[in-house]
């Protein structure tokens, strides 16, 4: 893209490199919201750009790294959060966020998630859940909703990741949708202010490979559906967050504690 | 309102979010192509714009915002 083409820039243009763009993710994937809302939690808490470290893995959500103009890091698969830890306690002014998706947590980062929030390290983790590990295919996943189709027809109860979270001692988690990026930038606002290790699940639809099973392959329906079928409960006790797909998906703040 | 609306049609994928969205029916989408073949959006009556900010908020691809033009002295 050539850059004399441009008149104006965007708001966000000084956080973002604009060779980077068109970007790599769907029409209407959730992760961009994601990187919105984080860039305006960033602007509204006036921290310089050079205070703020940004860690991910491999993946649509690693591409994270690549268009923002932050301290940015790119990192094999399972060591996120580990180098996150390391990158916090090399300077501790640093504001340091994690984005983090299926592959990098629950195949193979798991134990240094358990390990950072039981020793409470002061990060930011924005976990992206699409419901995908394209490792698996079709084959049933920790995060598959209950009694969803796969090709093993084996139906197990998903992980319950805020509770996973909670029970480590996390001191701030909330689960949102990109349709309540509003809520979604105030909560992020939140957990950078909060010294503590602070969770944030963004429930993004995949349209490549989520709208193969659901049937919904266009971006404005896959919105509304999740619109409709979301519904908002604060404060909700964590044992009751596991996602089935006849239930409707509880979205929130769950946790917020000092 | 005195506002303006910025669409960088490069970087548009053509979802229709930023359609679906709007609440006063400000935009709509085009038959103009961009270079990687999107049906891009398009500015319909800009005067209705209330400047709520939803389609700038909703583009994953920083591709949309809404500016509030500068006051011209006499105008």
């Amino acid at each position: 893209m050539i850059r004399s083409s441009i008149e104006r820039y965007h708001p966000a243009d000084s956080f973002l490199h604009a060779d980077s763009f068109p970007s790599v993710w769907c029409q209407g994937c959730g992760i961009g919201t994601a990187v919105y809302a984080f860039i305006e939690a960033v602007k509204e808490e006036n921290i310089s750009p050079k205070k703020i470290g940004v860690v991910s893995g491999i993946g649509c959500t690693g591409k994270v790294s690549e268009c923002l103009k932050l301290k940015t890091y790119s990192v094999i698969d399972g060591n996120v959060v580990d180098y996150a830890v390391q990158l916090k306690k090399k300077d501790q002014d640093l504001t340091v966020a994690v984005f983090l998706n299926n592959a990098d947590f629950l195949l193979s980062g798991a134990k240094d998630f358990i390990e950072a929030g039981k020793r409470g390290a002061n990060l930011i983790i924005i976990y992206v859940n699409n419901f995908i590990c394209v490792i698996s295919e079709n084959k049933v996943f920790p995060i598959t909703p209950f009694m969803r189709m796969s090709i093993d027809n084996e139906f197990e109860l998903p992980f319950n990741i805020p509770h996973l979270a909670k029970s480590c001692g996390a001191s701030y988690v909330a689960r949102w949708t990109p349709i309540h990026a509003g809520w979604m930038k105030y909560s992020l606002i939140e957990a950078i202010s909060k010294k503590g290790y602070s969770m944030i699940e963004v429930i993004s639809p995949c349209l490549i490979y989520d709208g193969n099973d659901g049937r919904i392959q266009d971006a404005v329906d896959r919105m509304k559906f999740y619109n409709d079928n979301s519904v908002m409960k604060n404060e909700e006790p964590t044992e009751n967050l596991d996602l089935r797909s006849q239930n409707k998906v509880i979205i929130g703040k769950f946790v917020d504690f000092e | 309102m005195n506002v303006e609306i910025c669409i960088i049609k490069e970087r548009c994928k053509g979802c229709g979010i930023c359609v679906e969205v709007c609440q006063t029916d400000v935009l709509e989408l085009s038959d103009e192509l961009n270079s990687q073949g999107y049906r891009t959006p398009r500015v319909k009556s800009a005067e209705e714009c209330l400047n709520c900010g939803m389609c700038e908020m909703f583009c994953a691809d920083f591709a949309i915002w809404v500016m509030t033009k500068a006051e011209e002295v006499g105008a």
